[in-house]
């Protein structure tokens, strides 16, 4: 539930951040906020800052635990102990740290007792219920987060994190629900269309009403083309569209009684076979210069359901 | 007027140059520096709010708002049509408010012994105030000492329409244009320092503003829809008409469509 500002998602990228380490280091700890220096030194920038944080995420991440220390301390010296966002960092890095539960206990209470005092701290409240989700309590995250959404209506954030939690338990109208307040606060995010594309195809395919799942499926099929719509080579996207179209073809040869489709079977043929050819298209494109990106775990997978289609 | 062809040859004391042009010139670049910090120091950050309920009141509009705007863009008809009646309801019974449902007859309070409210205004007042004291002193300071010294000859020729803009504070007709008057030379310096301000403190002044970006996790969680003075529970209702009268149409309609036109 951290914020992420570049892509962090890949690990590759992630190391690279973090043996940049030590030149941010030094960068950050040149900067002086007292009067006179202040004026002649123009590092000090909020640039600089996002890239300490960064930094210290990806050194979390990588297991560079004492430069993530002195991100910490850099952050805290610049913008105070007391800054809420210094404040969930410093936290973080001790969840990082700690070694057993007890540890964890500990940290849970000290946010808890940090939210007592001011419960407006909201970089506090997400890692308290990040935490509480990581120790393997999701009801409890759950229930702690519909009351943050409540007090927070307007938080992206929050509502993704609520939906997949949701979704771990198995409430996928509820998750949903969720995913939906976020997409209607940021109504062009393809991978937002796209992940509730996933949850209505996990909707159309657990209930055992055949109608309901056409529903649900019609649904995917559209989010999925939304989402290809907002991002021409969304390889997810494509992928969704191949699975839920070529499911959905599978649930009206089911019912052969039903006629008011919303989706031509024909429709969903075209638009099969147009993710299939799309998908070939961007596999080919990343194998050829996978000697660079190396390892591809997309690609993999998209590979097997091509074979699987074809098989 | 200057007879053509001849130049109009006054002869100035060098003194002039010393201690009326060059002490208006640095007397106006340092106010402004000067004006800057002050008005960085003054400016009070937009107010977070104070308690859960009170960010509850604020964000519940803003969640009508985008699901007006963006509902197009976003959800079906059946789930729109849930959050409306939703939200209608909530905001018709004004259980979003503040004080709850049952605070909702009491009239708002007066600004101006509302403290949150008054500190509002005076966040504003004090912009202004910071702007207009020094000119003001300056002005005075410049009328009562260097009124009516021609101190400056610009090198270029000027149209006559120019008279009044250079030459504030000298009466002489036949004066030719180019001749600037001290008055004038603070007018000059009072708009057209601008660059040099950007040139000194940087652009957009970014400095000033990082401590409160770092403080906010998402800056929308501290922006306030609602002005000094204003009702809640009005713009509540307001909102609640809004929604009531939106028309839903979806963009996820025929997607697929759209989409085999785009590849077909």
């Amino acid at each position: 539930m951290a914020a992420t500002a570049t892509n962090l998602s890949d690990p590759a990228a992630v190391l690279r951040i973090a043996q940049k380490a030590s030149p941010i280091l030094v960068k950050a700890s040149s900067v002086s906020t007292s009067f006179p220096a202040s004026i002649f030194n123009s590092a000090d920038s909020s640039e600089l800052w996002r890239e300490v944080e960064q930094l210290l995420y990806a050194c979390l991440r990588t297991g560079d635990d004492e430069s993530a220390f002195l991100c910490v301390e850099r952050l805290g010296k610049r913008f105070g102990e007391d800054n809420e966002r210094v404040m969930a960092m410093r936290g973080l890095y001790q969840e990082a740290v700690a070694t057993d539960e007890a540890a964890l206990r500990k940290i849970l209470e000290d946010y808890t007792q940090v939210l007592r005092e001011n419960p407006m701290n909201v970089p506090v409240h997400k890692r308290r219920l990040a935490l509480l989700k990581s120790m393997g309590r999701p009801q409890d995250a759950i229930s702690g987060l519909v009351k943050f959404v409540d007090s927070f209506p307007t938080d992206i954030e929050a509502w993704c994190e609520l939906s997949d939690l949701y979704e771990s338990q198995g409430c996928i109208s509820q998750a949903i629900f969720s995913l939906e307040e976020a997409v209607i606060i940021t109504p062009n995010a393809w991978n937002l269309q796209a992940r509730l594309g996933e949850l209505e195809y996990l909707a159309g395919t657990s209930s055992s009403d055949n109608t309901e799942n056409q529903q649900h499926l019609t649904q995917a099929v559209r989010r999925f083309s939304r989402s290809i719509e907002l991002c021409d080579d969304y390889l997810r996207g494509f992928y969704g569209l191949k699975l839920a179209s070529d499911k959905l073809l599978g649930a009206y040869s089911e019912s052969k009684a039903n006629k008011d489709v919303a989706i031509a079977p024909e429709k969903l043929q075209r638009l099969s076979q147009l993710a299939t050819s799309k998908l070939e298209a961007i596999l080919k494109q990343r194998t050829s210069r996978r000697s660079s990106a190396g390892y591809d775990t997309e690609v993999l997978v998209v590979q097997q359901l091509l074979d699987g289609s074809k098989g | 007027m200057a007879i053509q062809g001849s130049e109009q040859v006054i002869i100035r004391d060098p003194a002039l140059f010393y201690w009326i042009l060059l002490p208006i010139t640095i007397v106006m670049i340092l106010t402004g520096v000067l004006r800057h910090y002050a008005t960085v120091l003054l400016a009070s950050p937009p107010k977070p709010p104070l308690s859960l309920v009170e960010s509850r009141e604020r964000q519940a509009l803003l969640r009508g708002i985008n699901l007006r705007n963006n509902a197009a863009a976003a959800i079906t008809s059946a789930s729109f049509n849930a959050r409306k009646e939703y939200l209608i309801d909530g905001y018709k019974k004004g259980i979003f408010l503040k004080g709850g449902a049952e605070s909702r007859g009491q009239a708002a309070q007066n600004p101006m012994s509302d403290p949150a409210a008054m500190e509002g205004m005076m966040g504003m007042m004090k912009g202004n105030m910071a702007m207009m004291i020094p000119q003001t002193l300056i002005m005075s300071w410049i009328n009562a000492f260097f009124a009516g010294f021609v101190i400056l000859k610009l090198p270029f020729p000027l149209t006559i329409r120019f008279k009044s803009m250079l030459q504030s504070g000298v009466m002489t007709r036949d004066l030719d244009v180019r001749w600037v008057s001290s008055l004038s030379w603070y007018f000059l310096c009072l708009f057209g320092l601008q660059s040099v301000f950007i040139f000194i403190l940087g652009n957009e002044n970014s400095a000033s503003q990082m401590a409160q970006q770092m403080g906010q996790m998402n800056p929308g969680a501290t922006a306030n829809p609602f002005g000094p003075g204003q009702d809640p529970d009005k713009m509540f209702l307001a909102e609640a008409e809004n929604l009531e009268v939106h028309e839903h149409w979806s963009v996820l309609d025929g997607t697929e469509d759209r989409l085999l036109q785009i590849y077909g």
